[in-house]
């Protein structure tokens, strides 16, 4: 078995079965959104992810430390990548050893008003399996980050800029046993919204 | 009541599928077919509500259609494309023909590493090729982390639907399952507590997997890389914590850019389930430090399936299943009575291209209401395409003795009036003196669950004279 022939069959055989081909649609025409769209895009954020199940609270970046900790005011096993809320684990070099986190913070690029999810990247391997194995997240985004729908997401975007980026909606959830919704399928139990900088938006 | 949908290899060709006798035995209970029913019509409501709430819902999935009609006629150029950015991105990427290439470009991965303990995201690919059989036949301990397919493993079933595998069970069964396996107390049944005890079950073996496997929602083309949805947060445990990642795909999920990526997220959860999104949607664009990363590139008969004139928009599908929870006959047969990997509407395009006279009888399974390419976000014309494969089976001569005796001799009465004349009269009279039972009996199949309505005192012929004149 040759890499090279599997690889070469399948192509001819796909060149062989090129249906005629279909041009790619224009590009969609997005509508700008202006300043003054922002406090109506929070609402529309605001309702979104906390129908995902997130815990939104509003405030400032002095605050951080108080919102996070309101709900898990006794972890004890946290990590953050957020300067105002201090870290109590270490970071080591193998994720297995962050199974027993209780906490863990970060910072969102922005916000999808839309859907209520939030971009995360990172290289870090470790911080990517903190989001997944801590019983509680919290992620901060500020609120001039919110964008209307996807297409604007990821037009600020670069997907590639990182090998691991994600939207997050929500705390992990199933509803595999007859369609009932349980919260905290595989990763977290509670995810809390923090979002920064509402106070700042232009009112209409 | 179900079986595995996969065959380990068996000498001979395996037995047809008969969809019509399996939706029979799960119509014998008609408390849980009923049940069933309302379990996914209550999804296809989800989806409606999610539908409405956005705009230009019908402007995406015409945009949706044409971008994936532009990748696939582009394919071999996308496929090459993705395949230099993911090299570049640090992945390796295999090429298999078939099933059985698949499986053996996985073992040897995991052979290669030493690797025993395999935890699998959902990927309804590696259920088609008979992935895990196979590597548990060779020394592998598989487990599937998806809470649906892991209740289903731990069953030896097959899943029953695409997007939730186990939603023909109670949480009753479930319960039983978690007991027998899981050490359970008999009787515990609440979906909260079994979610909660498989939680730590499969946290344990996350932390204990020597590798990962998923699927792949979409590759694309323009980064090399791809994207992966799930609520649970399993597909990413598995990716955080096992040394080696191998992600499987079918060469018909590549996507030309990025940006396409909006508008297919936009439509796929929506249309599978009601949410707006799914929870996480996961963009990998390489290895972790010190990961390996191959990703498996699988024809498995979909080039054939392009090359068919009449079939190739079915390799649009991005697997949402929005086509099964509205589908009348799937909702009232259960997706074990395909006996194909994919059910539904989807799978019966899909599947005849494998082996059409094994799964003659699946374009049978539709009324042709058409509610399913209605609902379909990537617009599939599926019941024009169930139609079409009901005429390939016709003519490869698939069907049994009765339907086409029936059938030709309709071709011979509806070819000559005198002779329809005669036949209506001798219907008009049979109906009138025949007992009820006696008329259900001679309507076959469909007087099974109707009454017959009582005969006309004329044809519809003698009508129009009478009502219209001498113009006929």
């Amino acid at each position: 078995m040759s890499v090279k022939e599997a690889r070469d069959a399948i192509l001819h055989a796909v060149r062989a079965a090129r249906p005629p081909a279909v041009a790619m649609p224009v590009a969609r025409a997005t509508p700008v959104a202006t300043a003054d769209a922002q406090p109506s895009m929070l609402d529309a954020f605001v309702d979104a992810s906390t129908a995902a199940g997130a815990a939104v609270v509003l405030g400032e970046r002095r605050d951080i430390a108080r919102l996070v900790t309101g709900g898990v005011a006794d972890a004890a096993n946290v990590l953050s990548t957020v300067s105002e809320v201090r870290a109590t684990v270490e970071l080591a070099s193998d994720p297995h050893a962050l199974d027993s986190l209780e906490l863990f913070v970060c910072s969102g690029t922005l916000g999808v008003a839309e859907n209520g999810a939030i971009w995360l990247a990172t290289s870090d391997m470790m911080q990517r399996a903190a989001l997944f194995l801590a019983t509680h997240v919290a992620i901060v985004v500020d609120a001039a980050s919110i964008v209307p729908t996807l297409h604007e997401a990821y037009a600020r975007i670069d997907i590639r800029a990182h090998p691991f980026g994600v939207f997050v909606a929500g705390p992990s959830k199933t509803a595999d046993i007859e369609q009932s919704l349980v919260i905290g399928a595989h990763g977290p139990k509670e995810l809390t919204v923090i979002v920064i900088g509402a106070s700042a938006l232009q009112t209409p | 009541m179900s079986q595995r949908s996969f065959e380990l290899p068996v000498l001979g060709r395996p037995a047809p599928v008969d969809h019509a006798a399996a939706a029979a035995a799960f119509n014998a209970d008609v408390a849980r077919t009923d049940w069933h029913d309302d379990a996914l019509w209550f999804v296809r409501e989800k989806r409606d509500r999610a539908a409405a709430l956005v705009p230009d819902w019908e402007d995406l999935r015409e945009r949706a259609s044409a971008i994936k009609e532009h990748a696939l006629s582009h394919l071999d150029e996308y496929l090459v494309q993705f395949e230099a950015n993911a090299l570049a991105n640090g992945m390796q990427v295999h090429w298999a023909r078939d099933a059985d290439e698949h499986n053996r470009i996985v073992l040897r991965i995991l052979s290669d590493v030493g690797a025993r303990r395999l935890v699998k995201s959902k990927s309804m690919l590696t259920e088609e090729c008979g992935l895990n059989p196979y590597l548990e036949a060779n020394g592998i301990e598989v487990v599937d982390s998806d809470l649906g397919e892991r209740i289903v493993q731990l069953r030896k079933e097959g899943p029953s639907h695409i997007v939730m595998p186990a939603i023909h069970l109670t949480k009753e069964e479930v319960g039983e399952t978690f007991h027998e396996h899981l050490g359970t107390p008999a009787g515990l049944s609440e979906p909260i507590a079994l979610a909660g005890v498989a939680r730590e079950h499969l946290r344990e073996r996350f932390l204990a997997a020597d590798a990962t496997l998923t699927g792949m929602n979409f590759a694309v083309a323009e980064t090399g890389g791809f994207v992966v949805c799930t609520n649970e947060g399993n597909a990413d445990l598995g990716m955080a914590l096992a040394p080696v990642h191998i992600a499987s795909v079918g060469i018909e999920k590549v996507i030309p850019r990025a940006e396409d990526l909006a508008v297919f997220l936009r439509l796929l959860a929506r249309s599978a389930t009601g949410q707006a999104v799914t929870v996480y949607t996961t963009h990998v664009h390489g290895p972790r430090d010190g990961q390996a990363l191959h990703v498996v590139l699988v024809d498995n008969g979909r080039t054939k399936q392009l090359a068919r004139e009449e079939f190739w928009g079915s390799l649009k599908c991005i697997r949402c299943g929005a086509c099964m929870n509205t589908c009348p006959i799937y909702r009232r047969s259960g997706g074990h009575s395909y006996g194909s990997t994919v059910p539904g509407p989807i799978g019966s395009v899909l599947t005849p291209g494998l082996d059409l006279e094994r799964y003659a009888s699946l374009p049978f399974a539709s009324t042709l209401c058409g509610s399913c390419t209605a609902v379909c976000p990537v617009k599939i014309d599926l019941d024009g395409q169930l139609f079409r494969w009901r005429q390939r089976v016709i003519e490869a001569g698939y069907t049994s003795t009765t339907k086409t005796l029936s059938i030709k001799a309709s071709v011979k009465l509806f070819d000559r009036p005198g002779l329809f004349r005669v036949a209506g009269a001798l219907a008009r009279f049979g109906l009138k003196i025949m007992p009820r039972s006696v008329a259900r009996f001679v309507a076959g199949p469909w007087g099974r669950a109707r009454d017959v309505p009582p005969a006309p005192g004329q044809s519809f012929r003698a009508w129009y004279r009478k009502n219209r004149g001498e113009r006929s």
